[in-house]
């Protein structure tokens, strides 16, 4: 835009049209001619050639009126223009009138702009421009690449910067030192090198991101909604990758070196039961030894039991922590500030999902965007009109009821899961029949949990019907709230039988027996899954474009989805201690769904028609993942280490009254190495120690206190700051109103006007200073005129109201004396005023900068 | 990284690194892309900066652009003409900031920029309304889409002067969460989808 404001500068049409807006078109038009052939010499050339030349004329006008300024800048321009061009592009065209905000387009008319000389801006231009390269060019590479590339400009202006940059860059070095020349090139040389290595590297890494094209793809056609699905699968997909990475390195690689020979016969049926063949596998705690591994006589030894407990363990505080990051991180993101703009003004701005490339999902967009805003209308006509007492009631016990059978269904699914797991065990006891019928007899349990799981969500969905809720949103808040109850008190039943019945049963080796109970219930979990999106989507499909045709194609059911993600996670993370390879198989299984349901995604499904905030909804199934399943994930896991006997013939622990035991055990050999003996006072005086948990937990929620005082101290400020920017806006307004009065009560004396222009137009070269400071004051209103505004528009990476006050006042004579030689009193009074009140917003918003950056 | 490659100079790629969020790799697609769209018209060779534009009709029938509402306005903000039709360095410009790499501040300043259909530099209430009617293909009745932009305006609007700056946009679009999926996966996608799309 600026170099169309470079063209136009010279334009006379420009300084006389009535705002620069039709100065720009001018330019634009000249220029707008499509070539052909790029050969050729066509007028836009020489165009742009007597542009270039009339820019260096000029500038030789500039530079007396560049004395003006502090003598460090104009030597440095005086010099950089001597320099020969080091730009690689042979470029000699520099632009005078690069602007660092877009600043000129923000001139408003004005009756004093004609007094407004080129010169007076150019000047404050080009000072400008230098000093930001002096600070693009004091910079590292790294933030200075950083730098140009934030910059709201085009290609050309930025590239125009980043070689003035590099020359001014290899000028101080030369100026520094012309003998080490060689050497400096040499670095130079060194440095390129070692940046476009860097850039290498880094396209490398971002061809390994998994599904990146999918996920593209899948984004284009459905929008973010469906997308955040598929980007939680990916997310949960790296978190197993991680686990049996882990798990494999450090538990199974040495179990193989020990293990013995597997004499059990293979027969398939395994690959759905987990039993049979894969007991004596890795596959299965049962399995591994508790003997210290040594391959070689005398070397140092690998105790396998410290082995399992501490990677298991380990494992564990990592998934926490980062769990812990990502959602808080998710938190800060989506939920800052969310009472001040829930309204619908952001939503409609923000509310276009540029994502989406594909011609259908942008008119169905369409479509119901334009009822989302039609019912929020009408909510807001409606909502004056309270609903009577009984309709309330009415609701009320619609509500109350629908929780009631909701909670019913899932206590009956639990009971239902209880006494078919007993069943189960009951069954295995007894091992009577033929060993094929009591494979397929444990897979009942499975097969009914999982029916579960898919056909009461259903269920729930109905209620949805039942109960019309006012917002969408509290809707799908609130099926959420049931499915996630419903799924994990069937699991909380599970782990109770687990627990409590299975570890106390009289079987040989129930961490194995927990072990493939939790394989079935994943394998099958998978196979419904398959189904669900065969039937669930394909059929449903089939019957929606065939036979019911106002059934329509299915939608993708988002929340279903990921709830059933976060319910198998949460059993693979159960497993993990009693299979320790469970990860490995989930890995296969999120590689296979992620496959079938973008096909089914593609081939079967709409968008979704609800409102769907997708930012928050992630934030949402984080928080769940953590909160219900990864705590009790945690909860169960403490429980079997601390409380419960290991039996007695397999696995690591075999002989301990409890797992932890073993890392008592190794403390006690510690004590008599004294040089471990930090090891041991670390374990007596912290892990074993109550007082020391209990001044830890005092402290975190004194922490927890204070940050929570904090956040109510800046929600009370977040809101002053509101206020004051609502004031100081009517106050500005005030202003201006003023301001205006005044101007209209002296534009009746225009003689002395003229003559100033004339000043400015003809004698360039020669004017005395005093001129030119009086030639500023008369600009000064023009740049008044909206100094909120303009500061507000100087774009930067600075957040909003930091507004780079030290630029801007450099239009402005410092003190007020020096605006004496204005002969008009009208004008004079009013900039006093408008200085008086921009030198208090200055200084307020220097304080609330201050905070911010306290903040 | 080997592979030898005479459309640019070193130091033409090394500066169009610098001025973009996108690698070599990615430059070097997207001017194939740029070129796909008019194979006559660009040459292979851009060592000496041949002076090539590209007219709005050829640069919005790309798939990433043609269902966009918005299509016309992207082409005219980025293109140095305003009038959407694009040299290779405004159809790089493009889809930097379009590309995930481009931080919030920087998209939310050209997002204002795009519904700013009259460049006034403020988003008054006819920038609303057509926005509006680009983002409900006119399913509004005319009373529906002032009545909206007004409630929009008095929102979001700070200063009271009736119409948003770009100071109140970024205020009000940077920390509504959603301005996230807007700006991340949207526009910028445009970008990876293509650069994508061309391996």
């Amino acid at each position: 835009m600026s170099y169309h404001y470079n063209e136009a500068f010279e334009n006379p049409d420009y300084h006389n049209s009535e705002t620069l807006e039709s100065g720009r078109r001018k330019a634009s038009q000249m220029n707008s001619m499509f070539r052909q052939n790029p050969y050729d010499s066509s007028p836009y050339d020489s165009y742009t050639d007597h542009d270039g030349r009339e820019q260096r004329q000029s500038y030789s006008v500039d530079i007396p009126m560049a004395t003006m300024q502090p003598g460090l800048e104009v030597s440095q321009s005086a010099k950089r223009w001597g320099t020969p061009n080091a730009n690689p592009y042979g470029n000699t065209h520099i632009n005078h009138s690069f602007e660092y905000e877009p600043e000129f387009t923000y001139t408003p008319p004005s009756t004093l702009s004609t007094v407004d000389g080129p010169f007076a801006r150019r000047s404050s231009d080009a000072s400008e421009e230098e000093k930001i390269i002096r600070n693009l060019a004091s910079m590292t590479t790294r933030e200075r690449i950083k730098a140009i590339q934030k910059m709201p400009k085009t290609m050309k202006e930025k590239r125009e910067i980043r070689n003035k940059v590099l020359m001014e860059k290899t000028r101080k070095s030369v100026s520094y030192s012309t003998e080490i020349h060689c050497c400096t090139q040499c670095m130079y040389k060194i440095a390129l090198s070692y940046r476009r290595f860097r850039n290498g590297l880094s396209e490398l890494f971002q061809s390994l991101q998994l599904w990146q094209k999918t996920l593209k793809i899948i984004g284009g056609k459905f929008g973010t909604s469906v997308l955040s699905y598929f980007v939680f699968l990916t997310w949960l997909l790296t978190f197993n990758i991680f686990s049996f990475l882990v798990n494999f390195s450090f538990v199974t690689i040495p179990q193989f070196i020990a293990a013995g020979s597997n004499n059990l016969s293979f027969t398939g049926l395994e690959l759905l039961t987990g039993a049979g063949y894969f007991q004596q596998t890795v596959l299965y705690y049962g399995f591994y030894t508790n003997s210290t591994i040594t391959k070689i006589e005398n070397s140092t030894s690998y105790d396998m039991q410290l082995a399992y407990i501490f990677t298991i363990g380990i494992y564990f505080v990592i998934c926490f922590f980062s769990l812990v990051y990502s959602m808080a991180k998710s938190f800060r993101n989506n939920f800052v500030n969310p009472q001040t703009y829930s309204g619908n003004a952001g939503k409609l701005l923000c509310i276009w999902d540029f994502n989406i490339t594909n011609e259908k999902a942008v008119r169905l967009k369409q479509k119901n965007l334009s009822t989302q805003i039609k019912e929020a209308l009408s909510e807001g006509k409606s909502e004056d009109l309270n609903l009577s007492l009984k309709q309330r009631m009415v609701h009320i016990a619609i509500h109350l009821a629908a929780w009631i059978f909701s909670l019913g269904t899932t206590a009956v699914c639990c009971t239902c899961v209880y006494y078919l797991s007993i069943n189960n065990l009951k069954l295995f006891m007894k091992g009577d029949g033929t060993e094929l019928e009591n494979q397929a007899a444990t897979l009942v349990l499975p097969i009914v949990v999982s029916l579960l799981n898919l056909l009461t969500p259903f269920v729930f969905s109905l209620l949805e019907l039942l109960e019309k809720f006012q917002y969408p949103r509290n809707q799908i808040y609130v099926t959420i709230t049931r499915n996630v109850i419903l799924k994990m008190s069937i699991i909380g039943i599970l782990c109770y039988y687990w627990l409590n019945i299975v570890a106390t049963s009289a079987t040989e080796c129930w961490e194995t027996l927990v072990g493939q109970d939790i394989y079935r219930l994943v394998v099958v979990d998978f196979l419904f899954c398959l189904l669900g999106s065969f039937f669930g989507e394909f059929i449903r499909r089939i019957i929606g474009t065939k036979c019911l045709k106002n059934l329509g194609v299915p939608e993708f059911d988002i929340a279903r989805n990921v709830l059933g993600l976060i319910y198998v996670q949460t059993l693979t993370w159960i497993g993990i201690f009693f299979s320790p390879l469970l990860p490995a198989i989930q890995i296969i299984f999120f590689f296979i769904i992620f496959y079938v349901k973008k096909v089914s995604l593609m081939m079967n499904c709409q968008p979704p028609r609800k409102v769907w905030r997708a930012s928050q909804m992630t934030t949402l199934f984080i928080f769940l993942l953590f909160f219900p399943s990864f705590t009790g994930v945690l909860s169960v896991v403490a429980i079997t280490i601390w409380r419960l006997n290991p039996s007695e013939k397999c696995g690591p622990f075999r002989g301990l009254s409890s797992i932890f035991d073993a890392v008592s055990r190794w403390i006690d050999v510690l004590t008599n190495y004294p040089r471990s003996a930090w090891v041991v006072w670390i374990y007596h005086n912290l892990i074993e120690s109550v007082h020391f948990f209990f001044i830890l937990t005092v402290i975190i929620i004194i922490i927890t206190y204070l940050y929570w005082q904090i956040i109510e101290g800046r929600k009370i400020m977040v809101r002053l700051l509101h206020e004051q920017i609502i004031n100081e806006g009517k106050d500005k307004m005030f202003l201006l109103e003023k301001l205006r009065a005044l101007q209209a009560s002296t534009r009746d004396t225009p003689a002395r006007k003229g003559a100033s222009q004339q000043f400015s137009t003809t004698s360039s070269l020669y004017q005395p200073p005093g001129q030119l400071d009086q030639q500023r004051h008369l600009s000064m209103p023009n740049y008044l005129e909206r100094p909120l505004e303009k500061n507000k528009s100087s774009f930067s990476a600075k957040p909003p109201y930091t507004a780079d006050f030290p630029e801007t006042s450099g239009f402005l004579p410092g003190d007020p004396q020096r605006q004496q030689p204005s002969t008009k009193p009208g004008v004079s009074e009013a900039l006093a005023l408008a200085m008086r009140a921009r030198q208090q917003a200055e200084r307020e918003m220097e304080d609330e900068d201050e905070e911010d950056f306290r903040s | 990284m080997g592979n030898k490659q005479t459309i640019f100079t070193p130091e033409q790629l090394d500066a169009y690194q610098d001025c973009t969020f996108f690698t070599r790799k990615e430059i070097l697609r997207l001017f194939y892309r740029y070129r796909d769209l008019a194979p006559q018209l660009v040459p292979l060779d851009y060592s000496d900066k041949p002076d090539v534009m590209l007219p709005y009709e050829l640069i919005s029938s790309m798939p990433e652009l043609k269902d966009n509402p918005f299509r016309q306005r992207i082409a005219e903000v980025f293109s140095e003409d305003g009038e959407g039709n694009m040299t290779l360095d405004d159809f790089l410009d493009m889809f930097s900031v379009l590309s995930e790499m481009a931080p919030r501040d920087l998209k939310a300043y050209y997002a204002f920029k795009i519904y700013d259909f009259n460049n006034d530099d403020y988003i008054c209430k006819s920038d609303l309304e057509k926005t509006v009617n680009k983002l409900t293909r006119h399913e509004l009745t005319p009373e529906e889409v002032s009545l909206v932009c007004e409630k929009v305006i008095e929102e979001a609007d700070l200063d009271n002067d009736g119409k948003l700056s770009l100071e109140d946009f970024q205020h009000m679009i940077l920390r509504a969460p959603d301005f996230l999926s807007f700006s991340k996966s949207d526009q910028q996608r445009n970008g990876e989808y293509i650069h994508i799309c061309l391996t």
